[in-house]
């Protein structure tokens, strides 16, 4: 285990380790949400709408979580509103608002003449370089998205297994939608400085995606999510560290925490595969 | 204000460089707007992106091993589309789950194939929101043949394209295989993106592909009406964008997306399908959709 110990030995990494595990847990939660109503569209849409927050609340110096959310906020009710008024199906809507949102937010950007590098830090995040003010904030901000699923966590499981009773039962539909849709706006924003927007999408989707075959119920489901993306956070860090200082390749940290996450997954869906040809030539 | 428009107008017009870039938005603007009609009724708008974003390693691989761009994400591009199907065979996962899964899987494959080698910024931006002022004279020729093989394909397979969007079970009781149309349309939406993608980046070729398209929707009830509409507000955007860009000096990709989208929530505010939605007698026969 001493690479382990070593891997984290040095503060900045320390700093990763935290937030990682943070954003890793807080994302795996609410994936179980996510994956039972359907939402990975939704959610890529929020990662790439809250772009153009950032990108302005970083021209005016402004705290870049401010802007996140007043970006995704935004486009939460673009799309209840374009979803309502029936004009086009919700697929082409989210679409056409993701592309929109993202594209000012570029605009925005290449006006500032450190365009590219602006552009990358926003998209794909940097581990490496959180503060203990960046820690805090997307601890405050995460904690905020489970406290929310966790107090409607009953009404929400209703409204994703059996919408027409829980709108009988007199539980406002919309106002869940909205609920969850905050929540899941709070968790990209908690995730933009480790992982980026846009790989935030692999944190709100795959941990629930690789546990769902094997448990049943939300809320093991729910932990199962946070214990694949805590430690898809660990594992993904040390090989971006081992690769770099042993190897000298340099590793996106950010991204290598994702592949490591996929690869769970597809692991998983292999076990899966095989667990059920077993099943089938026994039966046969 | 007015002058200064034109001066940019005149500025496009007269550059080589900016009206290669005008042609070839116009022309992406064209083959999305016909491709993103198909891909409206099928609603595919989610696998148009994940196609997009996992595909980015194709364009690495392909760049490092210097081979043909187009062919290395369309080689990549199948994989996925592959990898998509498989993954919804297995476990108990819906569509879009399995969808977003591999979106996000692929896009971090490209990030970290990218952060090997060195030049990541440079690479990763030119990407996801394209280099559509460096398309050169090359460029424009594969997107024009690609445009033509891809609308002789939408015109000559229309019937079954349509049929099997609404109705794919009377289209296997007619004797068709509803399934050979649905990979056919998958793997010629491929070869679309694989040529867009390189020339004006993910978010550009997405926004082509799916906002002309809403936008005919908002003015038309038919499917021939509007594959007429769809491409030519595709072409106008694509030209006006790279022309708005250079006025207000702005990226040109990203400009482009940002005019179809204006475009489209403008139509969202003035269309005929807005107003029959505030007579109540019209609306029930707009539910009844497309004809």
């Amino acid at each position: 285990m001493a690479w382990l110990t070593e891997s984290f030995s040095l503060p900045f990494m320390q700093r990763a380790l935290v937030i990682a595990l943070i954003v890793g847990a807080v994302g795996g939660v609410l994936s179980a949400y996510v994956v039972i109503r359907r939402l990975a569209f939704f959610a890529d849409t929020l990662t790439h709408t809250v772009f153009p927050g950032v990108a302005i609340a970083s021209v005016l110096v402004q705290p870049l979580w401010i802007g996140a959310l007043i970006a995704g906020l935004a486009s939460t009710l673009a799309f209840t509103f374009l979803s309502r008024q029936r004009l086009v199906e919700d697929n082409a809507a989210m679409a056409v608002i993701l592309t929109t949102f993202f594209a000012v937010g570029v605009m925005v950007v290449s006006r500032v003449t450190t365009f590219t590098n602006d552009l990358i830090t926003l998209l794909f995040g940097q581990i490496l370089t959180v503060d203990r003010g960046d820690i805090m904030a997307s601890a405050l901000l995460g904690g905020c998205a489970v406290l929310l699923t966790s107090v409607l966590h009953r009404e929400l499981v209703a409204r994703a297994f059996d919408p027409e009773g829980s709108a009988a039962a007199g539980r406002p539909v919309w106002a869940l939608d909205l609920a969850l849709n905050v929540a899941v706006t709070l968790v990209v924003v908690a995730a933009l400085r480790a992982v980026g927007t846009v790989l935030v999408l692999a944190l709100l989707v795959t941990p629930a995606a690789t546990i769902r075959p094997w448990v049943r119920g939300v809320v093991p489901m729910a932990i199962g999510g946070a214990l694949v993306g805590m430690s898809s956070g660990v594992i993904g860090l040390v090989i971006a560290y081992q690769a770099s200082v042993e190897r000298d390749v340099r590793l996106a940290p950010g991204a290598t925490i994702v592949l490591v996450m996929t690869t769970v997954f597809a692991l998983g869906s292999l076990a899966v595969w095989a667990r059920r040809s077993i099943r089938h030539r026994v039966s046969t | 204000m007015i002058a200064s428009l034109w001066s940019s107008i005149d500025a496009v017009w007269s550059s080589p460089l900016l009206r290669r870039a005008a042609a070839e938005a116009a022309l992406v603007g064209v083959l999305g707007g016909v491709i993103g009609v198909h891909v409206s009724l099928r609603r595919l708008a989610f696998t148009t992106m994940a196609l997009t974003h996992a595909t980015f390693p194709g364009v690495v691989i392909a760049s490092l091993l210097g081979w043909n761009l187009v062919l290395g994400s369309s080689a990549f591009g199948l994989l996925v589309v592959a990898a998509i199907a498989l993954a919804g065979g297995l476990g108990r996962l819906d569509h879009t789950t399995t969808t977003g899964v591999i979106l996000a899987g692929g896009m971090a494959l490209g990030v970290v194939l990218v952060s090997v080698q060195d030049g990541f910024s440079t690479n990763l931006s030119a990407y996801l929101v394209g280099s559509v002022l460096s398309t050169s004279g090359s460029d424009l020729a594969l997107t024009a043949a690609i445009s033509a093989v891809v609308c002789g394909f939408v015109l000559a397979a229309h019937r079954p394209l349509v049929a099997s969007a609404f109705d794919p079970a009377g289209v296997r009781a007619a004797g068709l295989a509803a399934s050979a149309v649905d990979v056919g349309f998958l793997v010629v939406l491929v070869v679309t993106l694989a040529t867009a993608v390189p020339a004006v980046g993910t978010i550009l070729s997405v926004s082509l592909v799916v906002a002309p398209a809403a936008t005919a929707r908002l003015w038309t009830d038919r499917v021939g009406t509007m594959l007429v509409i769809s491409p030519v507000i595709g072409a106008l955007c694509g030209a006006g964008g790279v022309i708005l860009s250079h006025w207000w000096d702005t990226s040109a990709g990203a400009t482009i997306a940002a005019v179809a989208g204006a475009v489209f929530v403008g139509s969202t505010l003035i269309s005929p399908s807005t107003v029959s939605l505030r007579s109540p007698g019209r609306s029930a026969r707009r539910q009844t959709a497309l004809r």
